[in-house]
């Protein structure tokens, strides 16, 4: 049965269905409880799930998360929101230390099922903190699965297989879609949780993007069919582990690739993804692995923020550089 | 009269609604911009709020104690008192509600619900934008080539970019099957080389720089085959015959030819030479750290072979000249422009490397490279294709195994050599699988008796087959 969902409810659906399946999923949080959160996304379900499940908690990031930590090894499977990206931060040493840890660290024995929600990335005319994309952080220690969905029908159930994971994972929300709605299958998963996907083909280039930004990729792959380039585009869906398998299976044929994301350039994930397409598919480039993505500065005032993030514009132009060489 | 709602402001992250604590005005009371009117207690803070307009208040809508959410009117101002009166008119009104799907429309300025400027309301910022992505005039579009890099039409995308102002990008060929590194692909685009029609030797079949290059080089035509016309083969078929006028390198060509061939006596001998140890010769160079950047390829141990040679036979390296009596002398010349038969667009040329005898086998390879790379982009100074003494062609890179050169004017002797091949050889009394190729020398029987002949291509061969041995035996 399909249904039209926003991605916002979509995820508040999922949540509901993760709480319905498993008595020991807890969502734990600011203000997810009686307010349902600042965006919404656990809407109703304090109501119906009750306090001890659905947790209002102080402001206060590392406690949440370490929290979550003695839950989970007592059997919890505790979803944690932070409320913005930029407040993730006092939870990082949490993060990298013990939730990243605890399976290594026991040969095996305790597994830490927990998933930490962060809405993430600008476009929404926020204040300072509230536009950050940390990704990179994340992917980049061991132990921990980072996704990003993109569109409702993943939103609903990448949260559910995110949820049902034995594995830490950070599930990054494109907060700036959350209205943005879309089919959702709530039969049956259309993929696993970490593939990547073709979403749209395309034989002169790819694009490699993942949440608010699959739908920027998207739009410029429109863009630049009307100059004559099919661009194919590819939501990376998981960013760690990656999978990288559909994206070579891509560049091969077309023998150009550009990376999209938000957060800035140096050390980000597009730079991972060049170096990996490089190493794989160095004799079918025909250019080299371009990005396009925020500048290396603090994310900026809320007035200049669409200077700032990567548009419709900078990919084709991006496209076009490609296309030069 | 004008009556605005105020709605309960944002009243900072996080939070959504806040308890009207003291109301400090009252329906009726003259308020000034900016000035307190209510008390509103939020999770955080007790904070006044000051009024957004000047005016008389016209409603309180929630009494003293009352929890309100962000976003609802909680008092109504006429801004404009003297006026007549007229409904209130909701600030937002004008907006349309945004259906979240499965729920209730959401009002304007709630989150998730419409806000000013094409955006949805959040709780912190001015919200996401609802309207559709649109691009910017793209002047930039019609200046980029559209010509896929590895099959290039030599300058044409350039021109095209400059006189057409929205070129239809025409449909590309998957590139998938040509397999070549980035900089080949770059080196070759520079030279002008088609990738699709070159058979890699590199891993997995790739395309290596010396393929570029060797099929660029590639029209390093000798003599005799220029003897065919060729150029104009991919020319448009029209009638049964076709009339070339003969002028240029075409008219220059072929006046050398019928000079050399009918002045010259012309004597050709062939020899078949193992030349795998000049082959590994090669490669130990290019592991020297001075040889790292520099491209070798088998013709560079051609010249060196054949400069060894002459050295041993200087009067191979002479010239026939006739004097003004009727009568004739030989010149023999104590030094080498060695002369590289090369084919280009403009047809076959043949530059030499001035007193290449004094050059060392590194100086040697970098004049080679740069007569070649000279040669391509068609910028050979007259001056670097006269006064040759001795001249190399090969005819390898055609994929044949010798030919019989036709001497250049004026010189005795011209070195050809075919295609090196994977052939069964007998080696110390086993037949090996070597690498082999055929060496031919045609020259000027009225100076270079047979004798002579064949003891110069015979030491070009032994050079070959090795090298090394070669050097110290004759040095």
């Amino acid at each position: 049965m399909a249904e039209t969902l926003t991605i916002g409810k979509a995820l508040n659906t999922g949540l509901r269905r993760a709480m319905e399946r498993d008595p020991k999923v807890l969502i734990m949080g600011e203000d997810v409880g009686k307010l349902g959160g600042v965006f919404r996304i656990t809407d109703g379900l304090q109501k119906d799930f009750g306090d001890e499940r659905v947790i209002d908690t102080p402001l206060a990031e590392s406690g949440i998360i370490g929290t979550a930590v003695g839950l989970a090894i007592r059997g919890y499977r505790p979803v944690c929101e932070i409320q913005f990206d930029g407040f993730v931060y006092p939870a990082y040493d949490q993060i990298v230390s013990q939730v990243a840890k605890m399976h290594y660290r026991s040969q095996g024995k305790v597994s830490l099922p927990i998933v930490i929600r962060i809405p993430f990335g600008g476009g929404i005319g926020a204040v300072e903190h509230h536009s950050e994309s940390p990704e990179a952080y994340f992917a980049h220690t061991a132990g921990l699965k980072v996704v990003s969905c993109s569109n409702p029908d993943d939103a609903y159930w990448m949260i559910q297989q995110s949820i049902e994971s034995d594995d830490p994972i950070i599930f990054m929300e494109p907060k700036r879609r959350y209205w943005e709605k879309g089919q959702v299958n709530v039969d049956t998963a259309s993929a696993p949780l970490h593939v990547s996907r073709v979403v749209r083909p395309g034989a002169d280039g790819t694009l490699l993007a993942y949440g608010p930004m699959v739908r920027t990729a998207l739009d410029a792959a429109t863009a630049a069919a009307e100059d004559g380039r099919e661009l194919e585009v590819i939501d990376l869906r998981t960013l760690s582990p990656l999978d990288m398998a559909p994206v070579y299976e891509s560049v091969r044929r077309t023998g150009r690739a550009i990376v999209v994301h938000e957060a800035p350039g140096n050390l980000g994930l597009g730079s991972e993804i060049a170096a990996r397409i490089t190493e794989e598919c160095f004799y079918s480039l025909e250019a080299p692995v371009l990005r396009v993505t925020g500048f290396d500065t603090p994310y900026p005032a809320a007035r200049v923020e669409e200077e700032y993030l990567p548009d419709l514009d900078r990919v084709l132009d991006a496209v076009d550089r490609s296309f030069g060489f | 009269m004008t009556v605005k709602e105020f709605n309960l402001p944002d009243l900072g992250e996080g939070l959504t609604e806040g308890e009207i604590l003291k109301w400090l005005v009252q329906v009726g009371d003259t308020i000034e911009l900016n000035q307190p009117i209510v008390e509103v207690e939020t999770a955080k803070a007790a904070v006044e709020i000051p009024a957004k307009w000047a005016g008389k208040v016209d409603k309180i809508f929630h009494p003293e104690g009352t929890t309100v959410e962000v976003g609802v009117p909680i008092i109504a101002i006429n801004t404009d008192p003297s006026g007549a009166t007229a409904a209130p008119t909701p600030s937002a009104a004008s907006l349309a509600a945004v259906e979240i799907a499965g729920d209730a429309p959401v009002e304007p300025g709630m989150i998730g619900g419409p806000a000013p400027g094409g955006r949805t309301a959040v709780l912190v910022g001015y919200g996401p934008k609802t309207t559709a992505a649109k691009r910017r005039p793209r002047a930039t579009a019609a200046t980029v080539p559209t010509q896929p890099p590895a099959t290039p039409v030599a300058p044409a995308p350039v021109e095209v970019a400059a006189v057409e102002v929205a070129p239809a990008a025409p449909p590309r060929p998957v590139q998938g099957s040509v397999l070549a590194k980035p900089p080949v692909r770059k080196l070759a685009r520079d030279l002008g080389v088609d990738l699709a029609g070159i058979a890699g030797t590199g891993p997995n079949g790739s395309i290596t720089r010396d393929d570029v290059l060797s099929v660029s080089a590639a029209p390093t035509a000798p003599a005799p085959v220029t003897a065919t016309m060729t150029g104009p083969a991919a020319a448009p078929r029209v009638g049964r015959e076709e009339r070339i006028p003969v002028k240029g390198v075409r008219k220059l060509t072929a006046e050398n030819m019928v000079a050399s061939a009918f002045t010259a006596p012309h004597v050709t001998e062939f020899l078949t030479v193992d030349v795998t140890r000049s082959m590994k010769a090669l490669e130990r160079l290019k592991t020297k750290r001075d040889w790292r950047d520099v491209r070798v390829s088998p013709l560079l141990m051609v010249a060196k072979a054949a400069l060894v040679a002459l050295k041993r036979h200087p009067m191979v390296n002479s010239s026939w000249q006739a004097t003004s009596a009727g009568a004739a002398e030989i010149v023999v010349k104590h030094y080498v422009n060695l002369g590289i038969a090369a084919a280009t667009e403009r047809g076959l040329i043949v530059p030499n490397v001035k007193d290449a005898d004094a050059l060392t086998t590194r100086e040697l390879a970098d004049a080679l490279n740069a007569l070649v790379a000279t040669a391509r982009e068609g910028k050979t100074s007259p001056a670097a294709m006269s006064g040759g003494t001795f001249t190399i062609t090969s005819v390898g890179v055609f994929g044949v195994d010798t030919g019989t050169p036709i001497l250049p004017p004026g010189e005795s002797a011209i070195l050809v050599f075919g295609a090196i091949r994977d052939t069964p050889w007998v080696h110390k009394g086993k037949i090996k699988i070597r690498q082999v190729t055929t060496l031919g020398l045609s020259f000027d029987h009225r100076i270079i008796d047979g004798e002579l002949g064949s003891k110069f291509l015979r030491d070009v061969g032994a050079f070959l087959e090795d090298p090394e041995g070669s050097l110290l035996a004759w040095s």
